[in-house]
């Protein structure tokens, strides 16, 4: 996988820049496949396809080993589905050039911010997400990646694929 | 992880611990046979009058703790124990490691729960100065088990004072409430405490704030409880603290059935948005209930109502509501 990288930050301004915010869920595919359907035609168009796995807290498990052997598995896993989207992106018409894609494992207590976070460092304009379709009371307690992006986002749209 | 002034290691003895339970409890307490432990892994193992090392010092074990769970009769929780300090004599509650896993139902709801010893003595070390919290320490045991050993409380239940309250509602919002309202706002400030330093509480229920008699002071107890959060941290911890409120606010949960049978007339005012979030037997929207409580108040409950279309996200947008509410309740009721 190729692409743009953070040292080309001044350029970004006058080119188009898309943060596409995924995990391995079925509604990521579908927002991975709208901006293949959409985009894939405009050649100053980037796409930054983002990962983010939030770094478990030691409470979850018994020994570090446990821990540790947890977030290889989920990177790894996390990595293929990348390399999915990528093929899917790559197969619409984006040149290799025009898409890049990242695993960012962190500790962060909201997974929409750190989305945020890089939509800022990367000055991405549109941000990408799908939607699960969660419940009332389930929005209540665990709350929503994509409500939280909608609400905090600022200096850049927000498409919220369902 | 501090542990006061231990002495140092040395191999217990029966006679010296039993004349030691003799200088702290009185002779008649020295049991005619017990056994010494120091690993408590194997935590039913450890019976009625056992003695455990823990950190070099000698706990002589007595009753499981108990613990009521709507409505139920209290279960026995077999890793909880009480014991006595057989240096101090000082009443302990310590804890044995017990990795349950387990699924919580709020309403439809199903959130994976699990009890981490390390989260409750990482808690343990982040609120040793806190008044609103239960205190005490952590050590590993001869087997590498992490143990709490917990102060005692002295004291009753926040939700056993409020219902013994014999006050009619009215009575009791405008004389009792207020006072209550303070009290809540302190604790709901000692869980901003916990979430501001990155912790959640995990089990917040209104069955587990004390009263500690000898300081005067409201405390949260039982932090091991942890799950996989969502995108909202706090989000269940909020849902915690909302049902306490409402609770607080009702004088007791005001139930749908209860309303159909003694009350129709408020009952036919109800409808489905009116009612908790995850309980939906229960009424959110009180002020349908008891027209009194202030506005200010009442929008607080409905951010925890089948009917809300924002919730909070963090405890400061709670405590700038309750706030507000806490004015309007003084206005009302002069107190």
């Amino acid at each position: 996988m190729s692409g743009s990288t953070a040292g080309d930050l001044a350029k970004r301004d006058t080119e188009r820049h898309i943060l596409l915010a995924v995990d391995e869920s079925d509604n990521s595919r579908r927002a991975v496949m709208y901006v293949a359907d959409f985009f894939s035609d405009y050649r100053d168009v980037y796409v930054h396809v983002l990962s983010i796995i939030q770094e478990p807290s030691e409470d979850f498990f018994k020994t570090d080993e446990e821990r540790s052997s947890w977030l290889a598995e989920k990177q790894a896993s996390v990595e293929g589905k990348l390399a999915e989207y990528n093929d899917i992106l790559l197969g619409s018409g984006f040149r290799e050039d025009q898409v890049s894609s990242r695993v960012s494992v962190r500790r962060c207590t909201s997974i929409g911010q750190a989305i945020l976070d890089e939509q800022k460092s990367l000055r991405c304009c549109i941000v990408v997400v799908g939607r699960r379709g969660i419940s009332h009371s389930e929005e209540f307690v665990f709350g929503s990646t994509s409500n939280k992006i909608l609400h905090n986002a600022s200096h850049c749209a927000v498409m919220v694929v369902e | 992880m501090t542990s006061g002034n231990a002495p140092v290691s040395h191999q217990f003895t029966t006679d010296e611990i039993k004349d030691m339970i003799a200088a702290r409890l009185g002779s008649n307490r020295i049991p005619k046979k017990f056994k010494i432990h120091t690993d408590t892994g194997d935590f039913f193992r450890i019976e009625y009058n056992d003695v455990v090392i823990l950190d070099n010092t000698p706990f002589l074990f007595s009753r499981y703790e108990k613990e009521g769970r709507f409505g139920l009769d209290d279960e026995p929780k077999y890793w909880v124990r009480r014991a006595f300090n057989l240096f101090d004599g000082q009443t302990k509650v310590i804890k044995l490691v017990f990795h349950e896993e387990f699924e919580s139902k709020l309403g439809d709801l199903v959130i994976k729960c699990f009890r981490s010893p390390k989260k409750e003595a990482r808690i343990l070390d982040l609120v040793a100065d806190h008044p609103n919290f239960m205190h005490g320490y952590s050590c590993s045991d001869s087997g590498g088990n992490n143990v709490r050993i917990l102060e005692y409380i002295y004291g009753n239940r926040l939700d056993e004072q409020v219902q013994k309250i014999v006050e009619d509602h009215y009575d009791y919002f405008h004389n009792f409430f207020p006072k209550i309202l303070d009290v809540y706002i302190e604790l709901v400030k000692a869980i901003k405490f916990l979430h501001d330093n990155g912790e959640k509480h995990g089990d917040i229920r209104r069955d587990h704030i004390f009263f500690d008699r000898e300081r005067a002071v409201y405390r949260w107890i039982d932090f091991d409880y942890n799950y996989m959060h969502g995108e909202s941290m706090f989000g269940f911890d909020l849902h915690g603290l909302g049902n306490i409120i409402t609770f607080l606010c009702g004088k007791g949960d005001i139930l749908v059935p209860e309303l159909y049978r003694n009350n129709r007339k408020i009952f036919d005012t109800l409808w489905g948005e009116d009612l908790n979030i995850s309980y939906k037997n229960r009424v959110a929207n009180l002020r349908k209930v008891f027209p009194y409580i202030p506005e200010s108040l009442n929008r607080i409950l409905l951010h925890f109502s089948l009917g809300a279309n924002i919730f909070y996200d963090d405890t400061n947008q709670m405590l700038d509501d309750l706030a507000r509410a806490r004015a309007d309740v003084g206005t009302l009721t002069g107190r």
